[in-house]
């Protein structure tokens, strides 16, 4: 709906077009890229850096970063593996995430597994081996500490050094000043809801002719 | 930016919503996403007027699914990370740490007063004057239903004083009540810790927590009103002295209609699984409507255009506002209702006339000049079609044509070349494509408009009824031989945004 919507434009010599319709920003740092996967129609904005190079050591090809279909990764976002020292020996482990994922810009992703669905906002900080389930949403500015689970269909939202306001409006947050904790449960309509988006925002998102 | 809420009637018998300027409009308006559909009722529902039910619990932290008779039995499960509590084994902590907390004053004195209670509670539930008080009570009630009536029932029957004082019983004949309220009279309670010594037990500001503080090195030591706030006792100052939490479960929710009690959401079992055996969400029953200023999109993709020819960052949000409503002028506003139904729809939109006194009440020294209503609204008053939706239009691409048989690509063809032909006129249908129709109005805005552009609309469409055997027994409609069509009708408000004030300069509009 060209009347209903803006498209946004990108610069044709900015983007890098596959086949399955990934668009792939040049000024976008793709460290690694033979370990990265993208399932397509997914968006890599410009200033992101994505740490496929940091892989599991040991000889053989190994996926480091997989993400799914419809996804956006905003700009300057970081995608980096997490990694943790288990029996003396130091290695980093794969992270995988899959469709219709948003990422907003500025944010620090090392989570191990983010479902489908999953929207997170603007200058979040997602911590290591964090598992996000499908249909979840991270709120802009979000400090989500390492090996958290974020349950299906919840909002997640809080920051240290931040007073936080719960937005369900009847409970006033007692937890000010707090790491990302689970706010309220999303409606059941969620999948649908982001689903709808991500495919809008994929055909909005064109080059300038 | 413009929005589109639906009304849910929440069982209110009066058909038309609150105005938009009435602070209550907010509450009976939702989007349409959060909002549920009662087939049987015929009726939309909100998360307001639902019932709810626990359909499962499970741990936020493991996502261990918690059988619910544990959860009754059990309690609740630990976070015991970071603590200097040692345990003998690693499972069943709750069990561990019950001792310690069977030992603090709090369960000790909820302990005793159940002792005390327990006793009265036993003996007047078995004397007959509250229990025969108890059903009379539950079945005078207006709009009783299963659910509530067995409710009513279990809390009168486990707390006897609840069945005597409900509102039900009448005002007007207390003499006999109150005679057996006096033979089941309670005995006076002596606390186990006399109030007036609590304060030994720190943070009570005695001697204590004085003495606590004189020998304070670290801030740290102190712990926070936020961790000591979710004890229902008064408990030390000291950070040591705290201990691990239960974390609440979270739970799955099945969702009932409140007239009918017919299940509107019901999830699979598994706890992390986002499908749902029953769900009738409004969204597969109403149009979906969204509403756009045209002359907002067209300098949203102007600003996006040329961000990217600089190959910079595209400013969003803030600029958003920039592009804003001035009084005294008038402008188109575009409606995109999108239908979710197989079948085509007939639609017909119409503006609630507002009530202006109603709307500026309240609004104090503003009320002289809100007295004439601040804007006018022009939308397409004839019914107009939308076509079904088809499952070859789930291809979101738009190019993608190859899935379409030749009458269709036609159709869509045709639909863009009216589209063409529709731009010099405002008001009307602009548009057809797919299962969408965008239709055109126009606001016009007083010279001393301020405010929100908010204005209630009721959009009735018909649509084939494509069960002439109502289901299972439930025969609602009025006549075997019930027509072809069924009209449903509906209440929205349409929000264009803020007025810019005429006295006001332009948000920096030269800028761009």
């Amino acid at each position: 709906m060209t009347s209903m919507e803006s498209p946004l434009y990108y610069s044709r010599q900015e983007f890098i077009e596959t086949d399955t319709g990934n668009k792939v920003s040049r000024r976008a740092t793709i460290a690694g890229p033979q370990n990265i996967i993208l399932g397509g129609k997914t968006i890599i904005s410009s200033g992101a850096i994505i740490r496929g190079d940091l892989r599991r050591s040991g000889p053989g090809h190994a996926v480091v970063i997989s993400l799914g279909r419809y996804c956006l990764i905003g700009e300057g976002c970081v995608l980096r593996p997490p990694y943790k020292t288990y029996r003396g020996a130091f290695n980093y482990y794969p992270m995988k995430i899959g469709d219709h994922v948003h990422v907003g810009a500025g944010s620090v992703i090392e989570a191990a597994t983010i479902g489908n669905w999953v929207e997170i906002g603007k200058n979040c900080v997602i911590g290591k081996f964090t598992i996000i389930k499908d249909c979840a949403r991270v709120a802009d500015n979000t400090v989500v500490p390492p090996n958290t689970v974020i349950p299906a269909m919840s909002l997640f939202g809080g920051s240290p050094g931040k007073h936080l306001y719960s937005s369900s409006s009847s409970s006033c947050s007692f937890v000010s000043f707090s790491v990302g904790h689970f706010i309220e449960d999303l409606p059941e309509t969620t999948q649908e809801v982001v689903e709808a988006e991500t495919k809008q925002y994929y055909s909005r998102f064109q080059p300038l002719s | 930016m413009a929005s589109v809420l639906y009304h849910c009637p929440c069982l209110s018998t009066s058909s038309t919503p609150p105005p938009p300027h009435l602070p209550s409009s907010k509450n009976s308006f939702h989007p349409l996403h959060r909002l549920f559909f009662c087939e049987e009722c015929d009726a939309v529902r909100c998360n307001r007027c639902v019932s709810v039910e626990v359909s499962g619990y499970y741990c936020p932290n493991c996502l261990f699914e918690v059988p619910s008779a544990s959860v009754r039995a059990e309690k609740n499960r630990w976070d015991s990370s970071e603590v200097g509590i040692t345990f003998e084994k690693p499972t069943g902590l709750a069990a561990q740490l019950q001792k310690l907390e069977d030992s603090a004053p709090d369960a000790l004195e909820f302990d005793r007063l159940k002792e005390h209670f327990e006793p009265i509670l036993r003996a007047s539930s078995l004397s007959p004057s509250s229990s025969s008080a108890l059903p009379a009570a539950g079945h005078s009630r207006h709009h009783s239903n299963p659910i509530t009536a067995a409710a009513a029932a279990a809390l009168a029957r486990d707390i006897p004083g609840v069945g005597k004082h409900t509102p039900h019983t009448r005002s007007g004949r207390p003499s006999g009540k109150d005679r057996s309220a006096n033979k089941d009279e309670i005995p006076e309670y002596k606390s186990r810790v006399d109030i007036s010594r609590a304060s030994t037990y720190g943070s009570g500001g005695g001697d204590v927590d004085v003495d606590f503080m004189r020998r304070l090195e670290s801030l740290s030591e102190v712990a926070s009103l936020e961790q000591r706030w979710m004890y229902s006792w008064s408990t030390s100052l000291e950070t040591r002295d705290l201990r691990p939490l239960r974390i609440p479960l979270h739970s799955k929710q099945s969702k009932r209609c409140p007239a009918c009690t017919h299940i509107l959401i019901k999830p699979e079992q598994k706890a992390q699984s986002v499908r749902y055996k029953i769900k009738l969400v409004a969204a597969n029953y109403l149009p979906a409507i969204t509403v756009a200023l045209p002359h907002q999109v067209e300098m949203l993709g102007h600003i996006s255009a040329e961000a990217a020819k600089r190959s910079a960052k595209a400013p969003q949000d803030d600029d958003r506002d920039r592009s804003g409503l001035q009084a005294g002028k008038t402008y188109p506003f575009h409606m995109a209702l999108t239908n979710p139904l197989y079948d085509p729809i007939q639609v017909r939109l119409s503006v609630q006339r507002m009530h202006v006194a109603a709307a500026s009440h309240g609004e104090g020294s503003a009320k002289e000049k809100t007295r004439r209503p601040p804007f006018a609204i022009s939308i397409p008053t004839a019914p107009f079609s939308i076509a079904p939706f088809a499952e070859a239009w789930e291809y979101d691409d738009d190019e993608d044509m190859f899935g379409l048989d030749d009458e269709e690509l036609e159709a869509r063809l045709s639909g863009r070349e009216k589209d063409t032909r529709a731009k010099s006129k405002t008001v009307g249908v602009l548009e057809k494509k797919a299962n969408v129709t965008v239709v055109g109005g126009e606001v016009a805005l007083g010279k001393e408009a301020h405010g929100e552009i908010k204005f209630n609309m009721l959009v009735a469409y018909t649509y084939r009824s494509d069960d002439p055997t109502p289901s299972d027994g439930h025969d609602v409609s009025p006549s075997k031989k019930a027509p072809e069509t069924k009209t449903f009708a509906f209440y929205t408000v349409v929000n264009l945004g803020m007025i810019i004030p005429k006295n006001e300069p332009r948000l920096e509009v030269d800028e761009i």
